[in-house]
């Protein structure tokens, strides 16, 4: 129907009524062009990622490592002795597990992203706040302890559904399955317990799942699920010249559809929303293995800027094992505040921002990962200031294609991202 | 209403001619005009004028007995009257139906064959449903509707022991309408004046039963009993009887009777509330209400317990603050003043005037004023001179001394006796200030009781009389549903039985509405008043509900830690007993007290059991220790003990019936 009504105007008058600024696109291996020189430059620049140890840091902060299934076993069990040891005794038991409250949360700007500090708390059995989640933590060590002995992979939900009654909820088991690994010192895949699949990859990429190559290319239009074990894969293979993230499912369909990365070589990702632990392990290895600049596509507001944010610099709730989830050096390629006005977005399609939205504007405001990039405090300013937000499907507004058509590629070719 | 009007009425109006051909200026007396409108003062409907009835006879009563500073005891009796009864009365003999056709609910031939055919047809359902063993609720049989005839009549009377009345002043006390002893400017709980009144006239216009009144005064050796009706073009009393009887007893007070068209069945739990609500604000009366009727079972006697002596004091009548007052208001008061000059007017007749302030306003007034010229002489521009500065100029505040509120013991006091909550926690607000009129606000906030349903329960009081009607609009109510966040204070606002009580007092009550049934929510120093004084209930009210939770912890920590045990015990044992297996088979070598425990689980001298029991025997342990703990913290303290207030026994047994439950809406 967009194409229809594109043909229409056309006829009658110029192309840039219903697709603005389409006159402006250069030929397509013109952008190629200018893209492989970014890619090339950018390749040869990626240096060594610092670490804690280089900047004296470890012995304030804490971090985690991956560890291999014996160590885990016998991490739980020199664990399980002291317990036994404590309980005979007649004292009962108690665990030191780290905090993770925002209190125990450090930005380190050298690693660009977010730490933990080295806070604990004790967590004593007889008493009566902490008694339940004591409990659930002994649960759930003697669960992994299984795993490990096992060699099997559960998931997130399976370990819920071992004791539902002593769980309640899935959110309490989760939380604790975190404080585990933040107390073994270990990452959350080494203990062998994963999460659903929620992302999905497709475009130019060629790896391995257990021991299965995969053609992303090949993959219909839904893509290929992001494997929850990143362990198991290896092999990637790309000609691609960038790694495109997108926010929302349903701008990945359409470029899917719309096979935008035969038109550019590129990967395309999406963890439809918020990011699992897998999709960010998943991009951080494309980014180390295949060293390919990251473009982000997020809606422009707060939420979209908080997603990218959880990319680049790590989230509060994993900050543990940040050096593992984190993807250095993301760029915010759309849709900002600036493009609303600079692509004449309709006003019909802008949302105003509610209370809470601002609020959570200005809070970004305040975090150092924003305050880091001149160009994103410049660009929050500006939504902070005109009260508007807008979704990706905004350009839908120009016909359903024109974010593959005219949008993306016009913003490749002027290389507009902070 | 207005075809009820009485015949009297209709013959004095067929005098004027009926043909309309010009407009004649016609004069309405006072008492006409209320017969007319009798719905703003209350009288809607027969439900509604029992109500209203019943009402303005209590606070009558109640402001007699506080007059003299006597604690009240008020008996209340309707008693039905059924129609032959009623007939019987008035000397007209009870005839029967001769032409059926002529009475509204005759049923004609074809609606018979209807009602017949739908009766058939519900038999058939309720059959089939029968047959097919479902539980059906008995159809309703559907009521014909009553017919005017059908009115139910009450005698109401009521029976104080108060001031009483003179002998002399009680013909025009009962049948002039719009005179009375309460326009002064102070706190009074009548409304508009009328109280008796209009149910006198209301008594008139649906019986025609004149209102009977006994009454003596302290020290008084004989009784007044006067019998009489109201004229009402003339607004005189037409006075049928009055004599002075024997007093016997030495009995002081009052006893009104009188008979009136109502209906129980729909305004019985109205009525019923607002004696309870009474009760709470006035811990310091006796109520004994009766309900007597043909059918024992339809009985009710509720007898409301004094629990306390103290009175709040009787109001005093103040003067006016100069930010009230309307030019009508300053022309009357220059009519009514002793003073000779402006300075002695401004001085005297006004709250909050000084002589300083006097001088400083006369000066501001304009040359033409001055403080010797007579206050009598003042021309119409000079009031109206005076009144924009009385609108402009800064004055202090009135004080609240003239207001005599309900009292935070009191109301603690009516709160316990009514509802029996868990916890109460009451508040006095200051004194404060809305276009000139003093008000004082006072809140009481009860959680948990007998007979109070789930939610919040909000009981509105203004001048101390319960206010029952449209509470939607209500400064209370929008305030305790919208601007109290009752989460804070650890209150269930669905799940908790939450009594919200609002007493306002003040020398003029902003009401709403023609029934003056609520107070509008537009006044912000009024909101603000009610908001804050709630929330203080509820600070008091959030420490104790703290400190309870904090006791039942104490009580159930043990009970919540030992849930716990197994699963605890059970995990730390499957670690183990998967570690024993290993280092049995020698696949992993461990520390030596580690291996002797791992040993000791292969050798079954460490189970499941002993886990299990070394925490059970922790926690019993930690247990006692923190309950040692949390009595040295709290110690013996116990709740401030309240006074109990003992009746003093007078001979009979004192007998509380409660032949009904109440559940407040």
């Amino acid at each position: 129907m967009a194409e229809k009504k594109k043909r229409r105007r056309a006829d009658s008058d110029s192309n840039s009524a219903s697709q603005p600024f389409k006159n402006l696109l250069k030929s397509d291996a013109q952008i190629l062009q200018i893209l492989k020189s970014v890619t090339s430059s950018s390749s040869s620049s990626t240096s060594k990622p610092l670490t804690l140890a280089d900047l004296a840091l470890s012995s304030t902060c804490r971090e985690v490592s991956d560890l291999s299934l014996s160590s885990v076993q016998s991490t739980i069990e020199s664990l399980v002795l002291q317990l036994t040891h404590q309980i005979l005794s007649g004292q009962g038991f108690s665990f030191i597990v780290p905090s993770r409250s925002s209190s125990n949360q450090l930005y380190v700007p050298e690693l660009d992203r977010i730490v933990l500090k080295d806070k604990s708390t004790v967590r004593p059995f007889s008493h009566i706040s902490s008694v339940r989640k004591t409990t659930i933590t002994a649960k759930i060590l003697s669960l992994v302890h299984q795993l490990c002995l096992k060699n099997i992979h559960v998931t997130k939900r399976d370990l819920f559904y071992t004791d539902v009654k002593l769980f309640q909820d899935q959110v309490q088991s989760d939380a604790v399955l975190d404080d585990v690994s933040c107390m073994l010192g270990c990452t959350r895949s080494s203990l062998n317990v994963i999460a659903a699949e929620k992302g999905v990859v497709v475009g130019r990429l060629i790896f391995s799942d257990n021991g299965d190559m995969i053609d992303c290319t090949k993959m219909g239009m839904g893509g290929k699920a992001i494997p929850p074990n990143i362990d198991r894969v290896g092999d990637m293979q790309s000609d691609a010249l960038f790694i495109l993230l997108v926010e929302k499912d349903a701008a990945y369909i359409r470029l899917a559809e719309d096979r935008f990365y035969n038109r550019f070589p590129c990967i395309i990702v999406t963890a439809k929303g918020q990011p699992d632990v897998a999709t960010r392990l998943f991009l951080k290895k494309m980014k180390m293995e295949l060293k390919l600049p990251v473009l982000a596509l997020v809606d422009s507001d707060p939420y979209g800027l908080k997603i990218l944010s959880v990319y680049g610099c790590g989230s509060k709730n994993m900050s543990y094992d940040s050096a593992n989830l984190t993807t250095p050096d993301i760029k915010w390629l759309g849709i900002r505040p600036s493009d609303l006005d600079k692509y004449k977005i309709p006003e019909q399609c802008r949302l105003p921002m509610t209370e809470q939205d601002i609020k959570t504007g200005k809070d970004l405001l305040e975090e150092d990962f924003v305050k880091k990039n001149p160009g994103w405090v410049e660009e929050l300013n500006l939504m902070v200031k005109t009260k508007q937000k807008a979704e990706i499907q905004a350009l839908s507004s120009f016909g359903f294609q024109y974010l593959s058509e005219v949008y993306l590629p016009l913003k490749l070719q002027q290389q507009d991202w902070l | 209403m207005e075809s009820e009007s009485p015949t009297e009425t209709k013959k004095g109006k067929s005098k004027t001619p009926k043909k309309e051909k010009e407009s004649i200026l016609k004069q309405k007396s006072p008492a006409e005009f209320f017969a007319e409108n009798k719905n703003i003062a209350g009288f809607d409907n027969p439900g509604k004028c029992l109500y209203t009835t019943v009402r303005e006879l209590v606070e009558n009563a109640l402001d007699s007995a506080e007059a003299i500073s006597e604690l009240p005891v008020i008996e209340i009796t309707i008693e039905e009257i059924v129609k032959s009864k009623f007939n019987s009365m008035i000397g007209l003999v009870d005839r029967e139906r001769v032409d059926e056709e002529l009475y509204d609910d005759y049923e004609t031939a074809k609606a018979r064959e209807k009602r017949l055919e739908k009766e058939a047809r519900a038999q058939e359902i309720q059959a089939k449903n029968a047959a097919l063993g479902k539980k059906v609720k008995e159809h309703a049989v559907s009521k014909s509707s009553k017919g005017r005839g059908e009115a139910s009549f009450y005698r109401v009377t009521c029976r104080d022991n108060g001031r009483g009345m003179p002998h002399d002043d009680i013909p025009n006390m009962f049948g002039r309408v719009l005179s009375g002893t309460k326009y002064g400017l102070k706190q009074t709980r009548g409304k508009f004046g009328l109280g008796a009144k209009m149910a006198l006239i209301w008594s008139k216009m649906s019986t025609g039963l004149p209102i009977e009144i006994s009454s003596s005064m302290r020290g008084q050796n004989y009784l007044s009993f006067c019998r009489l009706d109201i004229d009402i073009h003339r607004n005189i009393p037409h006075i049928h009887l009055h004599e002075k009887r024997d007093n016997k007893d030495k009995w002081h007070g009052a006893e009104i009777q009188v008979v009136i068209e109502g209906n129980w069945t729909t305004y019985r739990s109205k009525i019923l509330h607002y004696m309870r609500q009474m009760a709470v604000i006035t811990p310091y009366a006796q109520f004994l209400f009766k309900f007597v009727s043909d059918a024992p079972d339809k009985n009710v006697t509720i007898k409301f317990a004094r629990r306390t002596d103290v009175m709040p004091p009787v109001p005093v009548e103040t003067k006016h603050h100069p930010s009230s007052v309307d030019i009508l208001l300053i022309k009357r008061l220059i009519a009514e003043t002793s003073k000779q000059n402006l300075m002695q007017f401004l001085q005297h007749e006004f709250v909050n005037i000084g002589k300083p302030l006097a001088e400083r306003l006369i000066g501001e007034m304009g040359p033409e004023f001055s403080p010797k010229m007579a206050v009598k002489s003042l021309t119409d521009q000079q009031i109206v001179r005076i009144h924009q500065l009385f609108r402009q100029a800064k004055f202090d505040d009135p004080s609240g001394d003239c207001l005599s509120p309900a009292g935070e013991y009191n109301l603690r006091l009516g709160i316990i006796k009514e509802l029996h909550p868990d916890m109460v926690a009451t508040y006095s607000g200051s004194a404060q200030v809305f276009e000139g009129h003093p008000f004082i606000v006072e809140a009481g906030v009860s959680v948990g009781g007998k007979d109070v349903k789930q939610g919040l329960n909000i009981f509105r009081f203004a001048n101390r009389i319960p206010l029952l009607f449209e509470q939607g609009g209500d400064v209370v109510t929008r305030t305790a549903l919208k601007r109290i966040s009752w989460n804070n204070y650890k209150i269930n606002q669905t799940q908790d039985k939450i009594g919200v009580f609002v007493s306002i007092v003040s020398t003029k009550i902003p009401f709403k509405g023609t029934g003056k049934e609520y107070i509008g929510d537009d006044i912000s120093e009024i909101a603000s008043a009610v908001k804050s004084a709630i929330q203080q209930c509820c600070i008091q009210l959030k420490s104790k509900i703290v400190k309870k939770m904090q006791a039942r912890e104490q009580q159930e920590r043990k009970r919540n830690l030992s849930k716990y045990i197994p699963d605890a015990s059970n995990a730390v044992y499957n670690v183990l007993q998967e570690m024993a297996k290993s280092h049995a088979s020698k696949k992993k070598r461990y520390e030596e007290g580690d291996a002797d425990i791992l040993q000791k689980v292969s050798d079954h001298l460490i189970t499941k059991e002993t886990l299990y029991e070394k925490l059970t025997q922790h926690v019993e342990k930690v247990d006692y220790e923190m309950a040692l703990e949390y009595a040295t913290q709290t110690g013996v303290r116990e709740e401030p003990r309240e006074d109990i207030y003992l009746q003093s026994l007078d001979g009979k047994a004192n007998l509380q019936h409660h032949a009904c439950t109440l559940n407040f809406p």
